[in-house]
């Protein structure tokens, strides 16, 4: 069967319709998108609820491929083959986490930064590197500290958003971590901190956050990203729907980077009926980790049994 | 004002303080809904219709938890013995004013100290200014003694507990008590102790009353949306709400057992039999009168009951960061003591 001239024009004009639907459909941010966030008491976009990211950026913000565990070590080359180097293709998890298996795997990620470039100094790129070299001695997570921001937003935790008026509660499940974002005029901090000093503001659909007072303790991911107590985060909770939050965060630090840099992630609203966020005190899980080289101290005899 | 003046004497203690205690966050000006027992006070409501409880709050007076045997059968102060406490109460304040170095801080207990409001730890529980003095005689209201009704094993846990805190033996990170390896001192006394004095803030969204405790930075995430008890037991238990006029009657089960851990007080320790209902009334501006019903078989011969009165600070008044686990110097530190210790006893043994 031939198709006439004319049909032929109608399936082009659909498929240049369809494509132009296309290109326009993926919600890409709170700026493209002319949803309407539905609103509180007071007015304001309602940002209520447990949220969580879906991605991998908690390893690492920058683009990445699956690799087999966090701390690695280099593969024993294999010699005795003439003619072949038969090591193994990638590098071997580290003996402190090789019991993990493919549960200690890394999953590959897109990352979350914008043009993927994290603009470090040259010395603050040879210290990132470094970290991530080091990362079971150094990761603070891994200690249970407090993780900072934007760290605490992108761990594979729920954490959910209480708004009042004056003050906007982020209460994180990670390490029971919260946050007061302040809508009215406060004093900097005494002291720096880990999780920063929260000041909010209302920008149209978006909640604006600017943070500052940190001290140079967190990190950005489980690579090595690291920042100074220079860090200034300003970050931009946008609803993009009933079910999305659109995140946004410009990093800045002066002693460690050579200009701001951003990421970017939508943030998935946790559906499941009466979603909580529970406890996950783990103080408790690190003492062993932190203070069990220490031993213990026999009563009868004094000796210290390690 | 009597209290104005002192106020004005204690702030640069308050201010000194909040440098070493993240915990003064205190000021002495009136909030801004008025002053308590103002005849034009209504319940503040949320947007939504609720009582509004919002604000940082603190547990600011001076009564004693369980009665003093010397105020045995009696509920209630004189108006001279209030006069008498205050002026006592003014004392201690200035002298936590006047002793912040020197040989005379850090006494373990008020007997061996020879300045009186200025034994050990006391700086962690500066108010900045006097405590207020009332005519209660114990928080304890029930059972009508003002006494905690221990069954006889707990009583013989709370003097093992007494008599190692602070002391030791270190063997091992799990001596020290839950307070002192950064986990929490339990919920039971959350919204009136603490080292820092107990700064309490809580925000409410709709269908939510949320209280940060600065100590520990306890959470407490409380649904008031009739929704039942969940079936995860932690630390601070599973906490439902409701309205009750214009009570917040919060109703707390599913606590895990760590009884295995040293409490600081065996009294704020949860066993899984622990049932806590706390009622929170707004009475005026900046006072909520906190009832706790503390039942639990597992340490009480029979449920008693708390009636503390909560203040409300100055609008201003925010709550700090407190990383205290990220800063447990005193954990090792401990530990190396112990061992220290441990091999003296080695030593003079051969």
């Amino acid at each position: 069967m031939r198709m006439g001239l004319g049909s032929a024009a109608v399936v082009i004009a659909a498929a240049a319709v369809a494509a132009l639907l296309w290109l326009r459909s993926p919600p890409v941010s709170g700026q493209t998108d002319p949803y309407q966030a539905p609103r509180t008491a007071d007015g304001r976009p309602d940002l209520n609820g447990v949220w969580q990211a879906v991605n991998t950026a908690h390893y690492d913000l920058q683009a990445h491929p699956a690799r087999p565990a966090l701390a690695l070590v280099p593969a024993p080359p294999r010699t005795d083959v003439p003619g072949l180097n038969r090591a193994t293709p990638v590098e071997l998890p580290a003996q402190a986490v090789r019991a993990l298996g493919a549960a200690g795997g890394v999953p590959a990620g897109e990352g979350v930064v914008e043009g993927n470039d994290i603009p470090y100094q040259p010395w603050a790129a040879a210290q990132k590197k470094e970290n991530g070299e080091h990362w079971l001695e150094r990761d603070p997570e891994i200690k249970c500290f407090m993780p900072g921001v934007p760290r605490a937003t992108y761990m594979p935790y729920p954490f959910q958003i209480l708004q009042g008026v004056d003050k906007i509660l982020i209460a994180y499940e990670f390490a029971g971590t919260s946050r007061t974002i302040h809508m009215n005029t406060v004093d900097n901090n005494p002291t720096a901190t880990w999780m920063g000093l929260s000041r909010g503001s209302w920008d149209g659909e978006t909640l604006v956050v600017d943070v500052t007072d940190f001290n140079d303790q967190t990190w950005f991911d489980r690579a090595g990203n690291f920042h100074s107590d220079a860090l200034h985060v300003v970050e931009r909770y946008t609803r993009v729907s009933p079910y999305h939050l659109m995140y946004e965060a410009t990093i800045d630090d002066p002693k460690v980077f050579t200009r701001p840099w951003k990421i970017q992630m939508p943030l998935y609203r946790r559906s499941e009926p009466g979603k909580q966020i529970l406890e996950y005190k783990c103080t408790e899980f690190v003492e062993q980790l932190m203070y069990g080289h220490q031993g213990v101290v026999d009563p009868a005899t004094g000796q210290v049994n390690r | 004002m009597r209290y104005r003046y002192l106020f004005l004497v204690s702030l640069a203690a308050a201010t000194t303080l909040a440098a070493l205690a993240s915990g003064c966050g205190a000021a002495g000006k009136p909030t801004a809904e008025g002053t308590p027992g103002s005849s034009s006070w209504t319940q503040p409501r949320t947007a939504w219709g609720d009582p509004d409880l919002q604000g940082v709050w603190r547990y600011e007076s001076a009564i004693a938890f369980e009665r003093p045997a010397d105020l045995k059968g009696r509920d209630l102060l004189t108006d001279e013995e209030v006069a008498q406490k205050e002026k006592q109460e003014q004392e201690q304040q200035a002298n936590r004013l006047s002793g912040l170095e020197g040989a005379a801080v850090g006494r373990r207990s008020i007997a061996e100290s020879p300045i009186r409001g200025n034994e050990y730890n006391s700086f962690w529980q500066d108010h900045g200014r006097p405590r207020r003095i009332v005519k209660q005689t114990s928080l304890i209201v029930d059972p009508p003694d003002g006494l905690l009704p221990y069954t006889p094993d707990a009583r013989k846990a709370e003097a093992r507990s007494a008599a190692r805190y602070g002391v030791g033996p270190y063997e091992s990170y799990l001596d020290p008590d839950t307070g002192e390896r950064c986990l929490t001192d339990g919920v039971t006394a959350l919204m009136w102790q603490g080292p820092n004095g107990g700064h309490n803030m809580i925000v409410q969204s709709p269908g939510y009353v949320t209280i940060l405790h600065e100590e520990y930075r306890d959470r407490r995430i409380i649904p008031v949306d009739g929704r039942p008890h969940g079936n995860i037991r932690q630390w601070l238990g599973d906490a439902v709400g409701r309205w009750e006029a214009d009570s917040l009657v919060v109703d707390t089960t599913n606590f895990l057992d760590r009884t295995n851990y040293e409490w600081a007080s065996i009294w704020t320790r949860p066993t899984e039999t622990l049932h806590l209902v706390e009622r929170f009334t707004r009475v005026s501006a900046d006072t909520i009168e906190y009832k706790i019903t503390v039942e639990d078989p597992a340490t009480f011969s029979r449920p008693w009951t708390a009636s503390i009165p909560i203040t409300r600070l100055a609008d201003d008044t925010r709550i700090y960061e407190y990383a205290c686990h990220e800063g447990n110097q005193a954990m090792p530190n401990l530990l190396s003591g112990g061992r220290a210790d441990a091999a003296k006893r080695r030593a003079s043994s051969k």
